[in-house]
């Protein structure tokens, strides 16, 4: 009876709250979070679609599968801890993986699957531009760096190599335009996603006319570019009526996830910088002013109010370790992945820092910043007689984060970093995280909650309601409930191996070349 | 060691057991010229090699067996030797068949103890493996040398070890098939392996417990990591699946919604029309109409 009447009083309490639903279309799921206004989680839920790689160096998803799955995940967590609680939807955010590029016949119908970030297909248009003043030009316009995971170099090499498809194309969007164009049947691209394309001015905030010609298209071809508070779109009726939502539900079209990460973990403003390490990792910082790096190695991607979120991408995080632990863990008795992996992190713990003069070169995907060398391979350097399985385990983990530190190191030619906030599955292990506070000889906030993305769309929309001034207002409520301090021994040991960690990546580049033509021979 | 050959129909010692049409050990000292020409295979053939290195070719693919390896040929695969014959060495073999001779069920049930519903399992894992030979497998041996005694002494109670035997050999290949297949993968690759055997079969009427056996789990087991994993229980997922590739069909082709239906593993158009409104809001036809010839 009692539970009967708290059930009830809870109810009450719940009428008519609002709520703000973020919808995150990532690399590999959507993640649907329901919050409150003032920032508790009410529910999360989440649907996985695959990624295919038909040949060596495409990666590709099927955009209705994750329209389908968008549509399921966003029903079930509606009707079942929103409506059910007596929430009223104040807005739903959408955000999502940056360079994604998908073409629509004039229908709007998909021809052919998605090609996702990670597709490498581009390579030789991307070579073509990277040493050349236009792509210099187009660089320093865009923000993003001229690499194959570019829609820019994948467009332009739909015109080279898939001309039927190319000639077909009413739009080039990216995979969160398509579910939008479903939803609401317009064609539109928010600034932050539009400013990873390498196609958009982020000075102008118009297409870039260079990329265009380079692409060999009309700005026509390409939705419209709009702020990321925009609220201009409303569901079809009966995708409201099946989503249990008034027709005039507000949609903000929100952000790319990058910078919405950035934001979500609390990083704005001068002296902070933000890693995350999930499979792939980051070093990003924001501020007023781009980087303007000699040598292009730094994206600079708009988020909005002239705010810029700069840093280097690299590809070899979290996915570095799985490998490590796939190749060399026991998996005796048919151990689970997890519990190998963990084994893996109390034995790494048992070395000292340094792993006794075993340095790891964790370049087994090429490398994108700071080198940006697809070429690059991987290297264990100094083993001697006395290495066990634990040191090279240790090492394989501080070669990860060496390669983040040389991304930060750089980062901080151009602007000073006091702390260091880190999110992400595996940069925010207490292992790795106090590993990254002694090589940057920095303290390390981490927030171990997995919602930065969702935290940084629903800042975004009570920015753009007016419920905060201003994105440096609302990244300020973000808390971090764990720190790590630095030590400068540990500090003093890490920098005598990255010297060579670092001569040993720019020496080897010739080696990198050769091994790499051989690897691709077979 | 002795040879042999049994044959069905020909063999008294298999007189009891129609579905063994054939089990063999022999030793190839000479080559017999056209002894193994590339056929298709007729029956499920369960080669094991004691001796020696055979170089065989199996659905276009070369492979080399060694002693203690395995090569499972499942009906319709294309087996033999590019050179024609068997290379010297130690072979035995066993092909097991749909029972012809007597179409009695109580017959049927006699040779297999494996229940009705993991017969199928077991039938499905073997026609999703894609990799026919399973090296090292030594306990094949030694179960033919069991079948072998059993059937040429004919001990008291033979007949009911024999139908044992042949269903332990078809429990051990099954479970070493899904052994390798999982072995030193996690969850998320083995899911990707499910998944694409989904896509391929979309039209089959997948149970869950088909689906759990491909990964070797047990099917709560498989249920909670599938829906960990994915947000979703495994038929949900599923769901995803069919209704996104009936979303592609409705918008490309004009193919019926029975058609559609069908071929997308719905049990009828009402099914797929129910499902599909769920999910979108939308009936599939209005969905077309609502997707095509805007322009």
């Amino acid at each position: 009876m009692q539970k009967l009447v708290n059930k009830k009083q809870k109810k009450e309490n719940h009428q008519n709250r609002d709520c703000i639903i973020t919808v995150d279309i990532g690399t590999s799921a959507v993640r649907i979070f329901a919050f409150e206004m003032e920032g508790a989680i009410i529910a999360t839920m989440k649907g996985f679609y695959p990624t295919f790689h038909t040949q060596p160096d495409y990666s590709e998803q099927d955009p209705e599968q994750i329209f389908v799955t968008v549509l399921n995940v966003l029903r079930n967590i509606l009707t079942e801890k929103i409506h059910p609680n007596k929430y009223k939807v104040a807005a739903i955010c959408f955000s999502a993986a940056m360079h994604s590029v998908l073409p629509v016949d004039k229908n709007g119908t998909p021809l052919g699957n998605a090609i996702v970030w990670a597709d490498n297909r581009a390579k030789k248009e991307a070579a073509e531009l990277k040493n050349s003043e236009l792509g210099e030009k187009i660089y320093h316009a865009t923000g993003t760096p001229i690499h194959p995971m570019s829609p820019l170099a994948k467009i332009a090499w739909l015109r080279n190599n898939d001309k039927e498809r190319f000639a077909s194309t009413y739009k080039f969007v990216s995979i969160k335009d398509y579910i939008l164009q479903q939803l609401t049947g317009e064609y539109v691209i928010d600034h932050s996603l539009a400013s990873s394309t390498g196609l958009l001015n982020i000075h102008t905030l118009e297409w870039n006319s260079d990329s265009l010609a380079f692409a060999g298209i009309d700005g026509d071809k390409l939705p419209k570019p709009v702020p990321v508070y925009y609220s201009g779109l409303t569901f079809h009726k009966q995708y409201c009526a099946n989503l249990g939502v008034p027709a005039k539900t507000k949609i903000i079209i929100g952000a790319s996830d990058g910078c919405l990460a950035t934001l979500g973990s609390g990083v704005w403003g001068e002296g902070k910088a933000t890693i995350t390490i999930e499979a792939s990792g980051a070093v990003r910082v924001a501020g007023k002013k781009v980087l303007e790096d000699k040598k292009l190695r730094f994206f600079n991607y708009l988020l909005a109010d002239g705010y810029y979120v700069s840093g280097g991408p690299t590809n070899n995080g979290g996915v570095i370790f799985e490998w490590f632990t796939r190749q060399f863990g026991t998996f005796q008795d048919y151990t689970d992945f997890e519990e190998n992996v963990s084994d893996f992190f109390k034995e790494a713990a048992m070395v000292a820092p340094g792993s006794d003069g075993l340095i790891f070169l964790p370049y087994l995907l090429g490398e994108r910043a700071p080198i940006w060398n697809a070429n690059a391979r991987g290297l264990y350097f100094g083993i001697n007689i006395k290495h066990e399985q634990k040191h090279f385990v240790r090492a394989t983990i501080e070669g990860i984060l060496y390669e983040i530190y040389s991304i930060g190191k750089i980062l901080e030619e151009h602007r000073s970093i006091e702390s260091l906030y880190v999110n992400g599955t595996f940069a925010s292990l207490p292992l790795w995280a106090q590993i990254m506070a002694d090589m940057f000889n920095k303290p390390v906030y981490v927030n171990d909650t997995h919602d930065t993305i969702g935290k940084g769309a629903l800042l975004l929309s009570l920015t753009g309601m007016g419920i905060y001034k201003n994105l440096e207002e609302a990244s300020a409520t973000i808390r971090f409930p764990h720190v790590f301090l630095p030590s400068q021994r540990d500090h003093n040991v890490y920098m005598s191996y990255f010297s060579i960690f670092e001569r040993l990546s720019s020496k080897l580049e010739e080696e990198f070349s050769q091994i790499a033509l051989l690897q691709q021979r077979k | 060691m002795n040879q042999f050959i049994l044959r069905q129909g020909v063999s008294k010692e298999l007189q009891f057991f129609p579905h063994i049409l054939e089990f063999a050990s022999q030793k190839f000292q000479t080559v017999q010229l056209h002894s193994l020409e590339i056929i298709k295979t007729e029956c499920l053939k369960i080669y094991y090699v004691t001796e020696g290195k055979f170089e065989w070719m199996i659905d276009h693919q070369f492979y080399t067996l060694y002693p203690g390896d395995v090569a499972l040929l499942r009906p319709g695969q294309y087996f033999g030797s590019e050179k024609g014959f068997f290379d010297l060495g130690t072979l035995w073999w066993l092909c097991i068949g749909p029972d012809n001779s007597q179409p009695s069920e109580a017959m049927q049930e006699n040779w297999s103890g494996i229940l009705a519903a993991e017969d199928h399992v077991a039938g499905k894992l073997l026609s999703f493996n894609h990799n026919p030979v399973l090296p090292g497998f030594k306990v094949v041996g030694e179960i033919f040398q069991q079948l072998q005694r059993e059937l040429f002494i004919q001990e008291i109670g033979y007949r009911t070890r024999t139908s044992h035997l042949v269903d332990e050999l078809l429990i051990s290949i099954i479970r070493q098939l899904a052994t390798q297949d999982t072995k030193r993968r996690d969850f998320p690759q083995s899911f990707l392996q499910l998944e694409q055997m989904l896509r391929d079969n979309l039209s089959h009427q997948w149970t869950v417990e088909e689906m759990a056996v491909t990964m070797r789990l047990g099917i709560s087991a498989f249920t909670e990591k599938v829906k960990n994993y994915t947000g979703f229980p495994p038929l949900n997922y599923l769901i995803n699946i069919r209704i996104s590739e009936a979303i592609k069909l409705l918008k490309r082709t004009d193919l019926t919604l029975t058609d559609i239906a069908l071929d997308t593993g719905f049990y009828s158009s009402q099914h797929f029309s129910t499902t599909f409104k769920k999910i979108t809001g939308y009936t599939p036809s209005r969905f077309k109409k609502n997707n095509i010839g805007k322009s």
